[in-house]
């Protein structure tokens, strides 16, 4: 782990995607603590101010402090998003790796369904699953969970097979390894590297997805203080305040910029050859 | 009149981590006619002083010395000056034809942009030229040879057309960067003919780079060998073979496989049952896929293998010639279970269906060893737990150390991982693997085509030591007929897929072969001259 | 290319068409537990569930409301709107010509955009140029639709009030301010294309600028600007249809979003006030047709491919 860190911090996307990550890790553990104020605090006379030494970010339209608005609700944007992303991915290793391993007709027809169902994008496939699972962050998560799904089983199959033409999985075969032996202990850790990297990066998109979900009203409810939907709350005040809208917005940027970051500086780390 | 003249040329690389060092003090000279052999292994640098002279290094390259072409310093040389040196007075002959060509153009558009370029013709008059300079170079139908692209053309056609178009020019100086290593042996042949031919007609002076000693002695008036960015030795091909100063020449030209100098002697009692038996072994490969089954087509299947039968004797050593797509490859997996195959095949007796007949006595005995080591040994695993997976499945209380040891490895490198080793190391580590579980018959799979020859003969000198101590049977597979006629007690010819001649050595070396493609194989690879060294 | 392929892809895009159509179907008319209750709310009268259950024929067996339904699409028949009483498909397609307008405007600028500094970049690389180019799609692929359009809005609209916020104006009507009313649109879209294309293009481009066969062209002494524009960029920008391809199912997702900010009636809108009216129809329609038009523009871009790159030659 700490050969991990190391190899990391090499390079300058590892080491800023890193440093931003550690970041927001610590404000989605310690957010509340941090907060100044409580996420629901009114102030209605001191509604749409500007950044002052009171307000560190500013006040909203019920005078509810952004800062600590953010703080709280980065639990919802960034561990639900995770959390989608995470069950896409094992769904998707599954059916990926089983295709990989019928191989044949099996994989050929299985993949081509995939790519029939990646035919619908995916923040249509995340408004259909919303609207049949009704409002709220649960149905977001599931949703986007769902609608990644289908991406990563292709990228989990590519990989696999890949992995799979390699002579030290012939040279298992040969020297008459059981099947589970050859996924689990062959296959399996050349196959994760690669995965924990697309992973990090769909965070970013799923982040995004999930901030345009509650933005569109249909993933996190008022008063929660998502990120999504406090920049929909303050589209009707942009001309009152544009902080109330510049703050989140960013903030959702940030965490994706980051992930991103982190993707690319761990598909460097990872890779066993250099 | 000297045309490439190379003073006292030094090339390092900035890295981060300090000063590489690639080319030290080169001196060298080309005279017009001449053709130069520069003879270097991996790593040692003989391609960074190909780019040297073409003026295409990176940027972090420092240079000290001096080249000039004809007397003009060409490190001075501002870049327009440069492009208009190259092609038209330097050429280049790359490696491999089948990237050294743009898939995207054809033939002729490549062969008539540098007579358009450097020679002010129209594309009408250059692409007329290029039929012509295509005819030169032996083409078949050169019109219709312009107009193919690379992936319609075989790797002799496409060379060809590098060939020509590196001539094309009529340059005072080509480069040929070992321009048949990735041919196969009978085009590779033809090839290097084509090439004396040319040089000999129009008298231009060559820098023939190459791995390859013997094909070198062949082509080249003067030698030069590169040993790790320095010229070791340097003089005419007579003075250099017979009489070599340098050790790392002489250990060089040792390393060189010559079918006179056997490696093994005696043969296998042929009495005994045989260890193993194939009969009309074939295997196909080929699918329908899933639309055009759906459509009632079936798609033509391709044999890797046909009616192949053969026999091993215990302890023999079978060697397995033939060219790429010959199925020698296909043979191998077939008996370690990794292709589904037709027909009988007997271990020690026992009858083998497929895969499923394979069980734990026929794997200890039957091992397999791959031809590329970065892809046969997991990169997540340390040494130790590749070694340890056969003694485990199979048994035995070698300690991995003693395992190392065996392959002349020292024991720290139990807790490395293959990326920290070198090719040769890696194949070592591939070799104590197979011979963990004390094997009967061990199937090397083109164990050594991937590696410099000295390293080959090291390779080769720890295969025959292990054979000789455990006695056990190798069926050895190289397209390498030199080799392989050192090393063998039996030798079979493979060709698409079918066995086309199995002859002992004793009979090759009294009678000849018997089929015609061996013949053929062996006049291409006619071993160097008789040297005194 | 063979007729063999050719006929291979449309099997394909028919297969492609009819899983979509399952899966369509499935999440919005199967999977409800009670659709009707879905569809009306929970206060509604057991005389309206059963009427919605007669006109949309919810008591029918699954797989007979899927044929009934499928049966119709195919003859171009999307139903009635739950919403408005009207025909489906006439109000969709219409949408969906709008959408296309918009679409085809961003992937023209992206093209115009990306293509060049995607080749600048990769030309330049490790220099400041390459730094600003990567810097600049970094940002881009992670700004989501909705904070990119807040952004240019809030530059354009509201401080420096260069171009109406939100409306539409049909181009047949006024052409001039229609255009102006699509132009932050565009913008906003084409944000998160221009930043994938333009990395992709130079990841492309500098793989090819390291082959050997652009070696070899250089050391044949042809000019920088030959071995560019004719041994590289061909090379590079062949794999480029394929993902400006891809993207086009991205591009569609933005759409909705951008559609619902700058209210433009395009599909996206239609879909979204479908869905919050539950209007079952117009959501079915909407959502086919999208992906319709994804895997089209897919197959397109396959055969376009097809035919330009010499080595796809089996059938």
């Amino acid at each position: 782990m700490a050969e991990l860190l190391r190899r990391l911090l090499r390079s300058p996307q590892g080491a800023l995607g890193l440093a931003i990550v550690a970041l927001i890790l610590v404000i989605v553990t310690c957010g509340p603590w941090l907060a100044p104020y409580g996420p629901d605090t009114m102030a209605p006379r001191l509604r749409y101010r500007s950044p002052s030494a009171e307000f560190l970010l500013g006040t909203d339209q019920y005078g509810r402090d952004i800062l600590s608005r953010l703080l709280y609700g980065a639990r919802a944007t960034v561990t639900l998003a995770c959390l989608a992303t995470g069950l896409g991915t094992m769904a998707g290793a599954v059916i990926g790796t089983t295709s990989a391993f019928l191989g044949g007709r099996a994989d050929e027809a299985i993949m081509r369904t995939i790519d029939a169902i990646m035919s619908i994008p995916s923040l249509l496939f995340a408004l259909l699953i919303v609207n049949l699972l009704g409002k709220s962050s649960f149905s977001a998560v599931m949703a986007i969970g769902i609608a990644f799904t289908p991406g990563m089983a292709r990228v989990t199959r590519s990989v696999a097979l890949a992995v799979r033409k390699q002579d030290y999985i012939n040279a298992a075969i040969a020297r008459g390894e059981r099947g589970i032996y050859i996924v689990l202990r062959e296959m399996l850790p050349n196959v994760i590297a690669p995965i924990v990297v697309e992973m990090t990066i769909r965070v970013a998109f799923s982040v995004m997805l999930f901030a345009t979900l509650s933005f569109l009203g249909l993933g996190a409810q008022p008063p929660a203080s998502e990120w999504g939907l406090m920049v929909a709350e303050a589209r009707r005040f942009m001309h009152l305040s544009p902080w109330m809208i510049l703050w989140p917005a960013l903030a959702v940027a940030l965490v994706a910029i980051g992930f991103n970051l982190l993707g690319d500086g761990l598909r460097d780390a990872l890779n066993p050859r250099t | 009149m000297t045309v490439l003249d190379i003073k006292g040329y030094t090339l390092d690389y900035a890295t981060p981590t300090g000063t590489v060092r690639a080319l030290d003090s080169i001196d060298l000279a080309i005279e017009r006619g001449e053709v130069l052999g520069l003879v270097g292994e991996s790593g040692s640098g003989k391609t960074s002083l190909a780019w040297a002279i073409m003026r295409h290094l990176p940027a972090n390259a420092r240079e000290a010395g001096a080249i000039s072409l004809a007397g003009q310093s060409m490190m001075d040389a501002s870049e327009s000056q440069i492009g208009a040196i190259r092609g038209r007075r330097i050429g280049m002959v790359f490696q491999d034809p089948s990237t050294s060509l743009n898939p995207t153009l054809t033939l002729g558009q490549q062969i008539s942009e540098v007579l358009v370029r450097h020679h002010g013709l129209t594309r009408r008059q250059a692409w007329a030229e290029g039929e012509v300079m295509l005819g030169r170079v032996g083409l078949k139908q050169p019109a219709a040879m312009m107009q193919r692209y690379p992936h319609e053309a075989s790797g002799g056609e496409k060379q060809r057309v590098v060939i020509a178009t590196a001539f094309a020019c009529q340059p005072e100086c080509i480069l040929f960067d070992e321009p048949t290593t990735a041919l196969d042996v009978i085009t590779a042949r033809q090839i290097l003919d084509l090439f004396a031919d040319l040089q000999a007609e129009t008298a231009v002076a060559s820098l023939y780079i190459s791995h390859d000693l013997a094909l070198v002695s062949r082509v080249a008036d003067h030698v030069a060998v590169l040993h790790r960015g320095r010229l070791v030795e340097q003089g005419t091909v007579d003075t250099v073979f017979d009489a070599p100063r340098d050790d790392y020449t002489r250990r060089l030209l040792a390393a060189v496989p010559r079918p006179e100098r056997r490696l093994v002697t005696g043969a296998p009692s042929s009495d005994a049952r045989p260890l193993v038996e194939v009969d009309k072994l074939s295997v196909h490969y080929g699918r329908t896929g899933l639309l055009a089954a759906l459509a009632g087509r079936r798609t033509a299947q391709v044999a890797g293998n046909r009616d192949v039968s053969l026999a091993i004797q215990p302890g023999e050593i079978l060697g397995i010639v033939g060219e790429s797509g010959s199925g020698k490859s296909t043979l191998a997996r077939a008996l370690t279970g990794i292709n589904r195959f037709d027909g009988a095949v007997r271990f020690d007796g026992r009858r083998i269906a497929g895969a499923g007949d394979m069980d734990r006595p026929y794997r200890r005995d039957v091992q397999i060893i791959f031809q590329h080591p970065d892809s046969s040994l997991n990169p997540r695993q340390r040494v130790r737990e590749i070694l340890s997976r056969p003694l485990t499945l199979y048994g035995g209380e070698e300690r991995i150390e003693a395992l190392l040891e065996q392959v002349r490895l020292p024991a720290s490198f139990a807790d490395r991982f293959p990326h920290q080793l070198s090719g040769g190391e890696k194949q070592r580590v591939a070799i104590a693997r197979a011979f963990a579980s004390r094997p009967r018959l061990v199937i090397c799979d083109e164990i050594t085509s991937s590696l410099d020859v000295s390293v080959q003969a090291a390779v080769i000198e720890l295969l025959v030591d292990l054979q000789r101590r455990n006695g056990t049977a190798y069926l050895f597979i190289t397209h390498d007929l030199n080799l392989v006629r050192q090393l063998a007690h039996r030798i079979a010819v493979m060709y698409r897929g079918q066995l086309v001649e199995l002859i002992s050595i004793d009979d090759l070396a009294r009678s000849g072969p018997r089929h015609a493609y061996t013949r053929s194989l062996m006049d291409a690879v006619t071993p160097p001259r008789e040297y005194a060294s | 290319m063979s007729p063999g392929y050719l006929a291979k892809r449309l099997a394909l895009i028919v297969y492609t068409l009819f899983v979509v159509s399952l899966v369509v179907f499935a999440i919005t008319q199967v999977l409800p537990a009670d659709a009707a209750v879905m569809l009306l709310g929970e206060n509604a009268t057991p005389d309206a569930l059963a009427a919605i259950r007669d006109k949309l024929g919810l008591d029918q067996p699954v797989w007979q409301q899927y044929a009934r339904w499928l049966g119709g699409v195919v003859q171009g028949d999307f139903g009635v709107s739950l919403r408005t009483g009207q025909p489906v498909a006439p109000v969709m397609l219409e949408a969906l010509s709008r959408s296309l307008l918009l679409a085809l405007l961003s992937i023209g600028l992206m093209l115009m955009l990306a293509v060049p500094l995607g080749i600048l970049a990769a030309i330049r690389r490790g220099r400041l140029a390459d730094l600003m180019v990567s810097i600049v799609s970094y940002v881009g692929v992670s700004l989501p639709e909705f904070v990119t359009a807040t952004m240019i809005v809030l530059l354009l609209a509201d401080w420096l009030k260069l171009l109406p916020a939100t409306g539409y104006v049909p181009l047949t009507e006024n052409f001039w301010d229609g255009l102006a009313h699509l132009v932050l649109p565009m913008l906003t879209v084409s944000v998160i294309l221009i930043a994938h294309v333009s990395r992709m293009v130079r990841s492309e481009l500098v793989d090819v600028l390291h082959t050997d066969y652009v070696r070899a062209a250089r050391l044949k002494g042809l000019s920088r600007r030959t071995v560019l524009f004719r041994h590289a960029l061909p090379n590079a920008l062949l794999p480029t249809i394929t993902i400006v391809a891809l993207d086009v199912g991205y591009l569609l997702g933005g759409i909705i979003v951008v559609e619902e900010i700058f209210a433009l009636p395009g599909i996206g809108r239609h879909l979204i006030v479908a869905i919050q009216a539950r209007d079952l129809p117009s959501i079915q329609a909407g959502a086919l047709i999208m992906a319709a038009t994804y895997s089209v523009v897919n197959f397109l871009a396959d055969l376009a491919y097809a035919w330009i790159d010499k080595r796809i030659q089996y059938g």
